[in-house]
């Protein structure tokens, strides 16, 4: 009897010792839920989708999305963040919730850096400038002047205050040196048509959104906002040829909640950046007009910040709040 | 001055009411003028439509000669509190109270406790009519919902399936 | 012409086993979701997407599409058996489909909505064929200023959907503007009214009011109606099809409803929403022919118009969709992401590089509209036998999928807070002789209305004269103030004839 119960006694006691070491082995055990800020079928999420099949074969189990719009991405992001650190609970986070969203929204429900673990970024997104077919600009230098010349007549089309397409404007705006006025939408989808007939005079929108119009020459495009110009539109020029250090980029980065072991951390990030070395992974993704990075969790936090303090100087300089 | 039409009366009120609140609470947002609208035009100007309405209406009901007075009735605070309680009941073992430290419990749980505490609403309860019915509907959902349709919902308790 | 060779091309590519059984099986998906309340086409077809990667473009297309179309068709039969609008489109359906029911007269109203939606599903189709390019050219005229005008003309007719006081239902569709503007402002990005609550920043969804408002609301109040006077169903039914006079009826209707819902559907962002409620209004300010029941109490066109109206809308709006690579709904929204994910852009060159998609999409719709028909009219005979399940059993189970379908668009529990709230708000409309359905009308109309006023203010840079000297829009308001005079003029005309009558 006693024997009995010395021997379940030290089995626990073995086991208690053991958990934490076999906690990371056995991780993971079940679905990792992937929350998305956005709903579903945009392009945060089809690229969520996209990277979590892959990487969840790389990791040994299912990655679940979990579309939490709204907000923003605030939702999503407050829940993530909220969620226990045991590496079950992981966001896809964006410009919009993690750079731009902090400057803008004073009230936000988390901190960007204090409340997150930062796990890997994984991807990046440049826009691309475009202007009617009927515009007489067909460089970015020639729509600068055009905009000199009638300073105050010429708008720009956004998907609403405060998103990456109206900030990529107003930094356009401002080391170009023109005045344009705002018009935003719900959605670009909706500016497009207005676009195209001319009642807007520029658009600063994602590939995916943008190309088919290009092609059938209903809209012209004059460049994209990478620094350099971008495998996925190999014929645009960036306008950082014409505006010097212009950058706008729409990153996608993982994250977990605060207080992630780093060795939970360690085998997503290496789940992610294998899953963005598949080929397969990468055709989809350049369809979606994202390109693929690899990076250590502490180059996303750097990455972050200085993505973030860039755009708040853009949100304090223009003011750019409620109206 | 007699209430001609009880239902018209407590309408106007309301819409009265609600209309104010909305013009006043659009005020803190910036109003701006008819050619460069703020936030606050549109809500400010509808709210006071709205106000203006409810007045009217309370105006109709004093003065119009209804049949029977339009009464409102009694409020059947019975079916009420039941179906609203269902529902909250069936929010809050759905997702857990984070601040009471309840756990969520679960669709099937839930379920459960929905369809007892709405069957309570009519007026002939029999506890284990109620009970088969919630088992029908508990096994009907979890197959047209999370089988069916791939919903993720939380079915069983958390700290159960985790 | 190229039409029926690019028609026949799509045939061949829908017609293949393994395309159709794909169809099918979107269609039994679309309809069970939209029966149950709440839950729509977006969650599932969010779902199903990674699924469809592996499919073939043409088959996850058609899947997809099935499943929207099967939503339309199934949120009509819980519209009429059970007062719960699933879509915005089906609130007009709602009005006098549900009446019809409880007369006992489901049958008809379930195979007017069916019958009408298939001819008009049809007669979609076929527009969509033929003149897709030169009707999208029609799109880019109208800018802000003619979508303003055009709600202002929706508006007006909004008021004809009461059925009692002309005031209360103005009110409640002001109202419905209100609450529409909680959320979000695009032009500024203010969020109002939402006491710093995360979730109302995006506003007060119509699935939360229409479940609140329409489910509970009518729970509650039949529950306190003692049981003799409930009515739910009583009446024997009938019939399960409809009689020869509603057939001599529904006809002018439906062709009524396709003219409207085609011509609607085809404005991109929200064209469609308004097609039902003006095939309903207009169906209103028809004459009664001598033996039709009064609007709002049971007529047939009340039902048969606006659904077909609604389905010729949902046909029409794939044109933007597919030749500008618009989205007019959130459902098309994520089709769009299909493509992309399948590297078909969506636009005009998909009908040239393409042709076996954009075709195959098109023969598939017809298709699905065909098989949807198959599915239901049996189904008729099922729902008419659940109707008499003793309601003591069915409104637990109807409060239980309000809930779930709530909880289902978001996974967020706010949302089944807020019908309850709604709920709430519902028992009170009923007791205070207030309309719902103006509300809704107003709930969705109200925000489009304010964001194209003020984005065709911004453009013209404050210059009001935009709205009449721009044509269509000048044509849209002269309509609206006509339509206001038709409007008020009966109940002119009734009160003067009152005054004679008492003289």
């Amino acid at each position: 009897m006693k024997r009995n119960h010395f021997l379940q006694g030290m089995a626990l006691a073995l086991c208690a010792v053991a958990a934490p070491a076999a906690f990371a082995q056995t991780y993971p055990s079940k679905p990792i839920r992937l929350v998305v800020p956005f709903p579903a079928a945009g392009a945060t999420d089809l690229f969520a989708r996209t990277l979590s099949q892959k990487m969840g074969e790389k990791l040994g189990t299912t990655i679940v999305i979990d579309n939490k719009p709204g907000a923003g991405g605030a939702i999503g992001s407050d829940l993530a963040a909220k969620a226990p650190a045991d590496g079950y609970t992981l966001l896809l986070a964006t410009t919009s919730t993690h750079s731009i969203g902090p400057a803008i929204n004073p009230r936000l429900p988390y901190d960007t850096v204090r409340d997150f673990t930062p796990i890997a970024h994984v991807g990046d997104a440049p826009s691309i400038m475009l202007v009617p077919n009927t515009s007489p600009a067909k460089t970015v230098r020639e729509w600068i002047d055009f905009a000199k010349k009638n300073p105050g007549k010429l708008n720009y089309a956004s998907s609403g205050n405060g998103t990456i397409v109206q900030l990529t404007a107003e930094l356009f705006k401002s080391q170009a040196g023109v005045f344009v006025t705002h018009i935003p939408y719900k959605g670009t989808a909706l500016a497009i048509p207005d676009l195209i007939s001319g009642k807007v005079d520029v658009l600063f929108d994602s590939l995916p959104t943008g190309m088919p119009h290009v092609r059938d020459g209903r809209l012209r495009a004059l460049g994209v906002t990478s620094l350099k110009r971008s495998a996925l539109a190999p014929d645009l020029p960036a306008i950082a040829d014409t505006l010097p250090g212009f950058e706008s980029n729409t990153w996608f980065g993982l994250y977990g909640p605060k207080g992630l072991p780093p060795e939970l951390v360690a085998r997503v990030n290496t789940a992610a950046n294998q899953a963005l070395a598949d080929p397969d992974v990468r055709d989809k993704l350049s369809r979606l007009g994202i390109e693929p990075t690899t990076s250590t969790p502490s180059q996303l936090a750097t990455m972050v910040a200085q993505d973030a303090a860039k755009w708040k100087k853009i949100i304090t300089d223009r003011k750019i709040t409620g109206d | 001055m007699k209430i001609k039409s009880q239902k018209d009366f407590f309408a106007g009120l309301m819409f009265a009411i609600v209309g104010t609140a909305f013009a006043w609470g659009s005020t803190t947002y910036n109003v701006g003028s008819g050619a460069r609208m703020g936030p606050g035009y549109f809500p400010m100007m509808l709210g006071i439509v709205l106000a203006l309405l409810g007045l009217v209406v309370i105006f109709t009901a004093l003065t119009i000669e209804t049949e029977s007075g339009d009464p409102i009735g009694r409020i059947a605070w019975k079916p009420l509190g039941f179906i609203i309680g269902a529902n909250l009941i069936f929010g809050v073992l759905l997702g857990g109270v984070v601040s009471w430290g309840l756990p969520a419990m679960g669709l099937i749980a839930a379920i459960y406790a929905l369809v007892l505490i709405a069957g309570l609403a009519g007026e002939q309860y029999s506890f284990k009519a109620s009970l088969i019915l919630a088992t029908i509907l508990a096994v009907g959902s979890y197959l047209a919902f999370v089988v069916a349709l791939k919903l993720q919902f939380q079915v069983w308790p958390t700290f159960i399936s985790g | 012409m190229d039409l029926i060779t690019n028609l026949s091309i799509g045939f061949n590519a829908a017609f293949t086993l393994q395309n159709l059984i794909y169809c099918f099986v979107g269609c039994l998906l679309g309809t069970l979701i939209g029966v149950l309340p709440g839950i729509g086409p977006v969650a599932t077809i969010a779902m199903l997407l990674p699924a469809t990667y592996a499919l073939p473009p043409v088959a996850a297309l058609i899947m997809l599409a099935g499943i929207y179309y099967g939503s339309q068709y199934g949120g009509s039969t819980t519209a009429i058996l059970v007062n719960l609008p699933g879509e915005s489109s089906s609130v007009v359906t709602v009005i006098d489909g549900h009446q019809m029911a409880k007369q006992g007269r489901a049958g008809p109203a379930l195979a007017a909505a069916g019958l009408g939606s298939f001819f008009a599903g049809c007669f979609g189709t076929l527009i969509l064929a033929a003149f897709a390019p030169p009707l999208t050219e029609l799109a880019f005229k109208f800018g802000p200023a003619e979508y303003f005008s055009l709600m202002i003309l929706g508006l007006i007719g909004a008021v004809v959907l009461a059925s009692g006081s002309l005031l209360k239902a103005i009110s409640m569709i002001v109202l419905g503007l209100l609450i529409g503007l909680v959320g979000t402002d695009v032009n500024s990005g203010v969020a109002r009214f939402s006491f710093d609550i995360p979730e109302l920043t995006d506003g007060i969804g119509f699935i939360v009011i229409a479940m609140g408002v329409f489910g509970y609301g009518e729970i509650i109040a039949n529950l306190s109606r003692p049981e003799e006077e409930r009515q739910v169903f009583t009446a024997k039914v009938e019939g399960l099809w409809p009689t020869r006079d509603d057939f001599k009826h529904m006809l002018p209707a439906v062709l009524r409803g396709t003219a409207l819902g085609s011509s609607l559907g085809i404005l991109p962002g929200g064209g469609a929403l308004l097609s039902a409620f003006a095939a309903y209004t207009l169906e209103k300010k028809m004459k009664l022919k001598p033996g039709e029941i009064a609007f709002g109490k049971g007529n047939i066109r009340g039902v048969a118009g606006p659904e077909a109206a609604n389905n010729a809308g949902a046909q029409t709006s794939f044109i933007p969709l597919l030749t500008l690579g618009i989205p007019p709904n959130p459902v098309m929204a994520l089709m769009v992401g299909a493509m992309t994910i399948h590297n078909i852009q969506p636009g005009p060159q998909v009908m040239t590089s393409n042709p076996e998609l954009f075709w195959g999409l098109i023969a598939s719709m017809w298709i699905g509209n065909a098989m949807l028909i198959v599915l239901n009219l049996p189904l008729i005979g099922i729902w008419i036998k659940l109707l008499s399940i003793p309601y003591r059993w069915l409104f637990p189970a109807i409060v239980l999928f309000c809930a779930i379908g709530v909880y289902s668009t978001n996974n967020n529990v706010f949302d089944i807070w807020m019908v309850a709230i709604f709920g709430v708000v519902g028992y009170t409309f009923i007791k205070l002789g207030c309309e719902p359905a103006p509300l809704l009308l107003g709930l969705i109309l109200g925000p489009m209305m304010e964001e194209n006023l003020r984005r065709a203010l911004l453009l013209s840079r404050g210059d009001w004269s935009v709205f009449v000297t721009r044509p269509i829009s000048l044509g849209l308001l002269v309509a609206a103030v006509l339509l206001l005079v038709i409007v008020l003029l009966p109940s002119v005309k009734s009160k003067r004839e009152e005054a004679f009558v008492e003289d």
